[in-house]
């Protein structure tokens, strides 16, 4: 089910208030109410994948109780061995399978080998790589003795399938979320307009947003060889709001839904394009996963502690998987491994840690040099996402040497229609930066305003995604 | 909760009332248009598509018979209702609606092709339908099989009109400029196409070289039981095979298989089948724009020839003879009250 269906949109209320008014005296029914539909949110979907879910579920609750109750160290090391193989094998299969195959028979073939191999037309269970590294998280913990395994299975199976955050994230840890489902929620009426208001946000972000952008840069990126640099150069950026109106916009609804249900998930997006270096842009961007790659990879590998080549190795891995857990393409890990490049220079000199806090905090300008950092920053990001979108590494390449030539200075050749949509990205950016010293763009920036005033902009805002809404696109990230 | 549950419903009702009234706004703005299918579905739902000859098949109806020349050749009122794009599907939903709204017609021509036993998947210039859809059970019963519009598109307002740019652009250029009715580009149902000869065929052979038709058998047992209730109000059917570019008759691989549905529904509905494969018009490039439709001189030569060929025909003559009694009777009745008035 798609945030920015009818279906959800009827499904929501109807769930809603199942909980806050029929199951609202009852933890444990509130939580089953909230397994059934994340249930159907999913299976509405492919419901032939839930069992991936259910079996998924079951390993880690059953690992997880074992793992507590189990002293021995080589039997707890066996015990999250089992855990990771077994999240990771189903990832592996369903994903990456064949991208390994392809790139085996190629490499034989390259060599003069014959090798006898079919692929298989293998369906990318939705969220797969979102639910699988939830779970991990959770045994992991438990291994580290961070957590206690819980033993209410449905408080876990509802925190591996919490429909908000189920499909595209924010990947949430065991220590944050679990805990949640065993205190009473309470709903106060901030709150629950707090999270409406995101959700409003984070439709206008995909549906206007997002979705225009995306038409535009289908149609760049889908006929790049008809197009000039200026041209490319504009795709780029369009593909640049797209990917972040759609991934950001995901995580709004699904922080405001979870919002609504008494539920706290951690921010997934902060304002990634007012960065000021690439090491701030990583604090900034899809957080959830950025940190889960940190805590369960990067600082067990050693992180920044030891010497120059081990810096420079756990980058490069830390990047590369990061490209490579998008998606089984060569394009991918080239986009890992060149913010990888863009990113060791900052750690090596000791300037990761330099731009902590917003940009221009308490002002409603940045300073030249500010901008120009920003402008720099997201350039380079720019070059990285032509990695990200192209559908191989030689239509990147194409794409990059069609930039850095003499016809970006052309203008560029798109229908009419392209002005519209950058008069709404304008619209878009302007309120960003308004309110990027809060949680969300809109998150206080109107609540000052009388009341009138403020539900004005609403109808406004409800207004543009009718009218202005792009052709139904689905969530990039559902296919990560 | 209390607090929530009312500032929500204070925040709906506006918009609820909104969607009702942008609804009502935009359907009724469509409902004035007088443009493509927009102006023949209006004719047909405001009762104004009373003819005595009425023309029925997809675009190459649409483009290939010219009501006015049937009218000044038999002295008979005429209307094209050929449907864009689509296939007897919606061709006899087209004709049971007409029937509703308006008076018989003594005449059907229907304008058969390859793909009118076929139905397709999508919905073919679905915004057609906008303006009557909301709370419409017979038209999602009709359209509601096709991947275009869902359940909430009929139940709920405005929704069916979520991204429609193009339809809501044309809407608002009309109220922009105060011209409510909007240019119309068929006259009676029919569209001249004056364009200059495409390469349609080529793009479509490389397509599909080996292009096959597959009859659909539910449009087959529609189609008959539509003959057989035409017989059993009194309509004459025509069934014609418009001429089609000679170059382009081999593109259809099992053409003979559909030809010979049409034939032997002919024979066994004892209705008359005129086919214009082989006609001279066929062979002559002059007279198309693409291989399976004729340009405005050609659909005028073509209807003047076919006009000619079914009068010759008895049963159909017999109908449009009496028709165009009470045709000359009206107009005489007519001309009469005029001269009464100005005397």
């Amino acid at each position: 089910m798609l945030f920015n269906s009818i279906d959800f949109a009827i499904f929501f209320p109807v769930v809603f208030i199942l909980y806050w008014f029929v199951a609202n005296r009852n933890l444990k029914i509130q939580n089953l109410l909230l397994l059934i539909a994340s249930y159907i949110f999913y299976g509405w979907w492919d419901w032939r994948f839930l069992s991936l879910l259910l079996f998924s579920t079951l390993v880690d609750y059953f690992v997880g109780i074992m793992l507590n109750k189990q002293e021995n160290p080589l039997k707890r090391k066996l015990l999250l061995t089992l855990s990771i193989v077994t999240n990771l094998g189903l990832l592996g299969f369903f994903k990456y399978y064949n991208f390994f195959l392809d790139n085996l028979v190629e490499s034989y073939t390259f060599f003069g080998g014959e090798i006898n191999a079919r692929s298989l037309n293998v369906i990318l269970p939705v969220g797969i790589s979102f639910y699988t590294f939830q779970t991990l998280s959770y045994s992991i913990d438990i291994y580290r003795r961070k957590l206690i395994a819980t033993t209410d299975f449905v408080a876990f199976a509802t925190f591996v399938t919490f429909f908000p955050q189920l499909v595209a994230g924010p990947i949430e840890r065991a220590t944050n979320l679990l805990p949640q489902f065993f205190k009473k929620r309470e709903l106060d009426y901030s709150q629950a307009i707090d999270g409406l208001r995101q959700i409003l946000w984070g439709l206008f972000k995909k549906i206007v947003i997002a979705d225009n952008s995306a038409q535009l840069a289908n149609q760049i990126f889908n006929n790049s060889a008809d197009y000039g640099g200026s041209t490319l150069l504009l795709g780029t950026f369009f593909f640049a709001i797209q990917i972040y109106g759609d991934f950001s916009g995901y995580s709004d609804i699904a922080i405001g839904t979870a919002r609504l249900f008494g539920f706290s998930l951690m921010r997934n997006f902060a304002f990634p394009y007012f960065s000021r270096d690439m090491a701030e842009f990583w604090r900034r961007w899809h957080i959830s996963l950025s940190t889960w790659f940190r805590d369960y990879l990067y600082i067990p590998l050693g992180g920044s502690k030891g010497g120059l080549s081990m810096k420079i190795r756990n980058t490069f891995i830390i990047f590369l998987v990061s490209g490579f857990w998008h998606g089984a393409n060569w394009t991918f890990i080239i986009w890992g491994a060149l913010n990888a490049i863009y990113f060791l220079p900052l750690l090596l000199s000791n300037k990761n840690r330099e731009n902590l806090d917003i940009v221009a905090k308490g002002r409603l300008f940045p300073s030249l040099r500010e901008f120009s950092k920003i402008l720099l920053t997201f350039s380079l990001t720019l070059i990285a996402w032509i990695f990200f979108r192209a559908a191989t590494v030689t239509e990147a390449v194409s794409i990059l040497s069609t930039i850095f030539s003499a016809s970006l200075f052309t203008m560029p050749d798109l229908p009419l229609k392209v002005l519209l949509v950058i008069g709404l990205i304008g619209v878009f950016i302007i309120t960003e930066w308004l309110g990027r010293e809060n949680q969300y763009a809109i998150e206080k920036v109107y609540v000052t305003f009388p009341k009138p005033v403020r539900w004005a902009v609403y109808y406004s805002i409800v207004f543009l995604i009718f009218m202005f809404a792009g052709q139904g696109q689905t969530f990039i990230y559902f296919q990560f | 909760m209390k607090r929530l549950i009312k500032n929500s419903i204070l925040f709906l009702i506006p918009l609820v009332l909104f969607m009702y009234l942008a609804d009502w706004f935009f359907s009724n703005q469509l409902k004035h248009s007088r443009y493509g299918e927009y102006g023949v579905w209006n004719d047909i739902y405001n009762g104004k598509a009373d003819a005595d000859v009425a023309i029925y098949g997809s675009s190459r109806a649409m483009v290939h018979v010219d009501p006015l020349i049937i009218k000044d050749s038999l002295r008979l009122s005429a209307y094209n209702f050929g449907i864009n794009g689509h296939n007897f599907w919606l061709q006899y939903f087209r004709h049971r609606e007409l029937l509703e709204h308006n008076k018989k017609p003594r005449v059907i021509i229907h304008s058969v092709d390859m793909f009118t036993l076929v139905k397709r998947d999508d919905l073919f210039q679905m915004e057609q339908f906008l303006p009557y859809m909301l709370y419409n059970k017979k038209l999602q019963h009709w359209i509601g099989s096709y991947k275009g519009f869902s359940a909430y598109d009929f139940n709920i307002p405005l929704v069916r009109y979520y991204g429609q740019y193009k339809t809501m652009g044309k809407i608002f250029k009309a109220v922009v400029t105060g011209n409510k009715a909007a240019s119309t580009d068929r006259s009676l149902g029919f569209a001249a196409k004056d364009l200059p000869w495409t390469d349609d065929l080529v793009k479509a052979r490389a397509q599909f070289p080996d292009y096959r038709v597959k009859v659909d058998s539910v449009s087959v047992v529609l189609f008959e039981n539509y003959l057989k209730e035409c017989r059993n109000e009194g309509i004459a059917i025509a069934l014609v095979y418009t001429p089609e570019y000679i170059e382009g008759q081999d593109f259809v691989k099992n053409r003979a298989e559909i030809m010979n549905i049409f034939s032997s529904l002919a024979v066994k509905y004892d209705i008359p089948f005129f086919d214009y494969s082989d006609d001279s018009i066929s062979y002559k490039r002059e007279y198309f724009y693409n291989a399976s439709h004729l340009n405005g001189t050609g659909a005028r030569l073509f209807t003047s020839k076919m006009i000619h060929d079914i009068k010759n025909n008895e049963s159909i003559a017999r109908l449009m003879s009496s028709s165009n009694e009470q045709y000359m009777h009206q107009a005489s009745l007519k001309s009469d009250r005029s001269k009464y008035l100005s005397d």
